[in-house]
């Protein structure tokens, strides 16, 4: 069973339990609360992977570091770079 | 032709490193706003969607939230403007860098 048919197979029983509370299909009288909450779960979820993607967007934003000791060896490495083309006779 | 080439790209990396340096500030201010406001619009949602519908309909909490239909309205119209946003942005992008045609 390939991971896709997985997912597929999962996400269709998914879907039928939740298309079987919202379209009443076996007649099951659910209470109306349980209904309500029901039917908009698949756009409910959506939104909260929205929500969770921003806030983790946001969380390594807020705590990338600098690395100070890469970035003063780069600058001197391109100083180095720059001496050594100029002896080459490329003009800057 | 090549030498042309390595010296911009030893420019841009310097100017790219004094850059990041100074980026530190804004840049955790931005993302505590990011995850303030998703989680606030996660909250939100989550009550609007799950608690409402078993408090009673004289609560006093029903006033704070709009009717039920705009709990799918809403979401909608904001994927809607972000799909828009993108185009917009790609096709920006795409005009920006039209090639002009050779001239025989």
């Amino acid at each position: 069973m390939t991971k896709l048919l997985e997912w597929v197979f999962g996400v269709s029983v998914l879907g039928a339990a939740w298309a079987f509370v919202t379209f009443d299909i076996l007649k099951m009288s659910i209470p109306r609360p349980y209904r309500e909450v029901a039917w908009p779960m698949p756009l409910y979820l959506l939104v909260t992977f929205g929500c969770y993607s921003l806030a983790t967007v946001g969380y390594r934003v807020a705590t990338f570091n600098d690395c100070d000791d890469a970035a003063k060896e780069l600058q001197a490495q391109i100083i180095e770079a720059r001496e050594d083309l100029r002896k080459k006779g490329l003009k800057f | 032709m090549w030498l042309t080439h390595h010296r911009n790209s030893a420019t841009c990396l310097a100017k790219l490193v004094k850059l990041l340096g100074n980026a530190t500030v804004t840049d955790k201010a931005v993302g505590a706003s990011l995850v303030g406001f998703s989680l606030l619009l996660f909250t939100y949602y989550s009550i609007w969607v799950i608690v409402l519908p078993f408090v009673d309909a004289d609560h006093v909490l029903h006033q704070y939230f709009l009717p039920r239909e705009y709990t799918v309205i809403l979401p909608g119209v904001a994927a809607l403007v972000v799909l828009l946003c993108i185009g917009a942005f790609v096709g920006a992008v795409m005009l920006k860098n039209r090639k002009p045609k050779k001239v025989d």
